[in-house]
């Protein structure tokens, strides 16, 4: 067919400089005159999150997304700065609310590398519990979010009244359904009693039960399959190469898991696998999570059986009694990590979270502190899976990376 | 019109609006930050939200309620308005969480502003994150409003009067201590069973002409270079099988003058490096920061050196984005993250 060209003078929109689109005009220029549309989703949309994404297309074919983030950017790394190390303990867990052990256990684990404080084998194992908890919360989350995405409402409804019964653990041990900071420098705030344990192994069965009718009505539905398989495709090369994190890194084949190679608390004490694909499309990403749920289920129970007995604070921390309780101001405001960084890495739901504590050795303030999410780790890769799919396979791809923006913007 | 309009609200029909109204109260959905999570909660099975005639619709253009959940930044507060104009009359806002009331958590952020300069506000529900059951108590004291025409709590407490001639209450002092003239070393070492790191240095010090190479810690090596020096000793560590970058992260020293731009490389591909980090520092001089850009060798430090020059300034030449805001809104101030910017102190108050 043959083309014609048409002279008409092509001006970028007015509304990009009121609007606070941070392209540059000869950009949008440029995308008149090769014949492409930008198209904007968000900030406001009726999936969930809030963050622009300016979409190049040509056709339908998206050629180029750039990420507009730090719609969600409350300064968590400069207010970190300026409060005692124990006043960081809920700031550091806002990032992502569902998934608050996993962060709260990465910013401790950084003091107490710092620190050199041995934790109690029990306290050890509520923690990996905690963290198990908020690792199925963030999956089951994540799993409604993408149902959101793709218009499947039973498929919302189901996994957050699964995420009840993971809220209501939450609260049995620490009395928050989110939020808890139950986790402190050496050890955790309190005892947990055997009926709460039990009622959290009994919990554990009850929703791989229903699970199991999860992934009939959702995860093996043909709707979801046809809209998930072979879309937004990472290679493992490209995965590695824009340094993707978490389980969309395991979707694209490579065997990464922080508490494999790295294990912190007793993860090297139990029993797991690291579910791998080789796929790297949206519904790889999606096995892989449903996948894991089952995994940290497991450890879960693992970790309630093998439960041992002892003190749940360190002897360094509470010297007297056997809890925190009534002295934590006393005993924890006052401290001052040595000269020098810390680093840790933890593996949240979505991947590693980077803690990177700086402390000049006499303030009981950190001189900086550095966290890295990993919504922010695999922006990069998220944006590169997007070109050359289709604009309609947008919220299909947004979806199947869980994409939190407070978690990314911090 | 307006007689139009002041027959539908007051005449004959007007209770029947008022009923419409209230009973179909669909909130447009504008997630704002991390309360989302317990908004879902309310309107899933759990709660069920749909029961008093609430539910989540997509456009502003058919909704009379806007529920802000949480922190509003200063990006963001330009979409509150936008959405919020765009919904028909009546318009009702509801702000759930503690950051909205006055920043919570967040209260002396550089970056946040408060709902209730951006949108009139009708009611707020406090909590960090409130639970849904606070969110839907809020939504029917607003049907209540729809009805009555006033906004009322729904939380009373019993008033209880001050002693008279009581004596005024010492302040505690502030518990934080704060060095002045802090010494920030970045590559402190540590004495730690790790053969393989031992290893590892010895092959990094023949491949790369570093001025230190320090263990600071199990599977933690850091590397002193000169800044110049950073993407000749990435193109190394690149080959030495470490494919990404971790963090990108950088250090403000006012008081030696300089900052420290690291670098932490790591590895997917190869099975012992996998767990090692390799802290890449070079110190920069404050009044011309600039460094050389990574993006190109290794494209995962592309979104985190964008970051860091919105932070604190760092010129990475070459990063395709220098110059330009990324994370940060348009008006926020310019390198918060220095160490000369400063917060509004908190205090102790009476």
């Amino acid at each position: 067919m043959e083309e014609y060209a048409i002279d008409i003078p092509v001006e970028p929109p007015k509304e990009l400089r009121s609007l606070f689109i941070p392209i540059p005009p000869d950009y949008v220029e440029d995308v008149y005159k090769s014949d492409d549309f930008l198209v904007l989703v968000g900030p406001q949309h009726p999936g969930s999150g809030h963050m622009r994404l300016i979409v190049r297309v040509k056709g339908d074919i998206i050629q180029e997304v750039i990420p507009d983030p730090g719609y969600v950017h409350r300064s968590m790394e400069k207010l970190a700065e300026n409060r005692l190390y124990i006043q960081n303990i809920p700031l550091v867990e806002r990032p992502a609310i569902m998934d608050a052990p996993n962060f709260n256990l990465g910013y401790i684990r950084a003091i107490e590398e710092a620190l050199d404080i041995e934790v109690p084998e029990r306290a050890k194992y509520i923690r990996t519990m905690l963290a198990e908890l908020g690792r199925v919360g963030t999956h089951l989350y994540d799993a409604a979010i993408l149902a959101v995405f793709m218009g499947h409402t039973t498929g919302f409804m189901y996994p957050f009244g699964l995420r009840e019964l993971i809220c209501e653990a939450l609260v049995r041990v620490t009395g928050a359904r989110f939020t808890s900071s139950f986790i402190i420098p050496g050890g955790v705030r309190r005892d947990v009693d055997d009926s709460t344990f039990k009622w959290i192994y009994d919990m554990t069965l009850a929703m791989e039960r229903r699970l199991k009718s999860f992934e009939r009505i959702f995860v093996k539905n043909p709707t979801v399959i046809a809209r998930l398989k072979d879309v937004g495709v990472l290679t493992k090369e490209e995965a590695i190469k824009y340094g993707v994190v978490g389980p969309f890194l395991r979707a694209s084949g490579v065997e990464y898991d922080v508490r494999k190679v790295e294990p912190y608390e007793v993860y090297d004490e139990l029993a797991w696998d690291m579910p791998v694909s080789d796929a790297g499309d949206g519904y790889s990403r999606l096995l892989v999570r449903v996948n894991e749920v089952g995994q940290s289920l497991s450890v879960v129970r693992q970790c309630i059986k093998q439960m041992p007995e002892g003190r749940v604070i360190s002897d360094q921390i509470a010297e007297k009694g056997e809890d925190i309780r009534g002295s934590f101001y006393d005993s924890l405001y006052d401290l001052v990590l040595p000269s020098g960084e810390y680093t840790t890495l933890t593996e949240g739901a979505r991947g590693t979270i980077i803690y990177s504590i700086i402390s000049d050795g006499e303030s009981n303030v950190p001189y900086r502190v550095r966290i890295v999410t990993p919504g922010w780790l695999y922006l990069r890769g998220f944006m590169e899976s997007m070109k050359g799919e289709r604009l309609a396979d947008l919220q299909a791809i947004y979806g199947s990376f869980g994409y939190f923006p407070p978690e990314a913007d911090r | 019109m307006d007689e139009f309009i002041d027959f539908v609200r007051g005449g004959p029909l007007g209770p029947i609006k008022k009923w419409g109204t209230r009973w179909s109260l669909w909130p447009v959905h504008l997630v704002t930050a991390c309360c989302g999570a317990e908004l879902a909660h309310a309107f899933a099975c759990g709660y069920d939200g749909e029961r008093i005639g609430a539910l989540n619709y997509g456009i502003a253009r058919q909704t009379n309620l806007i529920i802000v959940e949480g922190a509003i930044t200063r990006k963001m507060a330009r979409v509150l308005r936008v959405t919020w104009e765009q919904m028909p009359d009546p318009k009702f806002v509801i702000v759930m969480g503690a950051c909205g009331l006055e920043g919570g958590l967040f209260w002396n952020g550089y970056h946040l502003v408060k709902p209730s300069d951006v949108v009139p506000v009708d009611f707020f529900i406090p909590g960090c994150p409130p639970t849904p059951e606070a969110l839907l108590r809020g939504i029917r004291q607003l049907q209540d409003k729809i009805v009555t025409g006033e906004a009322k709590t729904s939380a009373t407490f019993s008033e209880i009067m001050l002693e008279q001639g009581r004596k005024p209450r010492v302040l505690p002092k502030s518990p934080k201590k704060v060095s002045k003239a802090p010494a920030v070393l970045v590559n402190v070492p540590k004495q730690v069973e790790w053969e393989f790191g031992e290893k590892l240095v010895e092959e990094l010090k023949a491949k790369i002409d570093a001025k230190s190479i320090t263990i600071t810690g199990k599977n933690r090596i850091a590397v002193k270079v000169e800044r110049d020096y950073i993407p000749k000793a990435a193109l190394k560590l690149r080959d030495m099988g470490f494919d990404h970058v971790k963090n990108v992260n950088v250090v403000d020293v006012p008081n030696e003058d300089k900052f420290i731009v690291e670098y932490h490389f790591s590895s997917y591909s190869v099975k012992e490096l996998m767990p090692v980090v390799v802290n890449v520092f070079a110190d920069v001089p404050r009044d011309e920061p600039e460094v050389k850009s990574l993006a190109k060798i290794f494209p995962s430090a592309d979104y985190l050196e964008r970051e860091m020059h919105d932070f604190f300034g760092v010129v990475f030449e070459g990063n395709p984005w220098t110059g330009r805001k990324f994370l940060l809104a348009p008006d926020a101030p310019e390198y918060p993250l220095r160490k000369d910017f400063k917060l509004e102190k908190e205090v102790y108050v009476r």
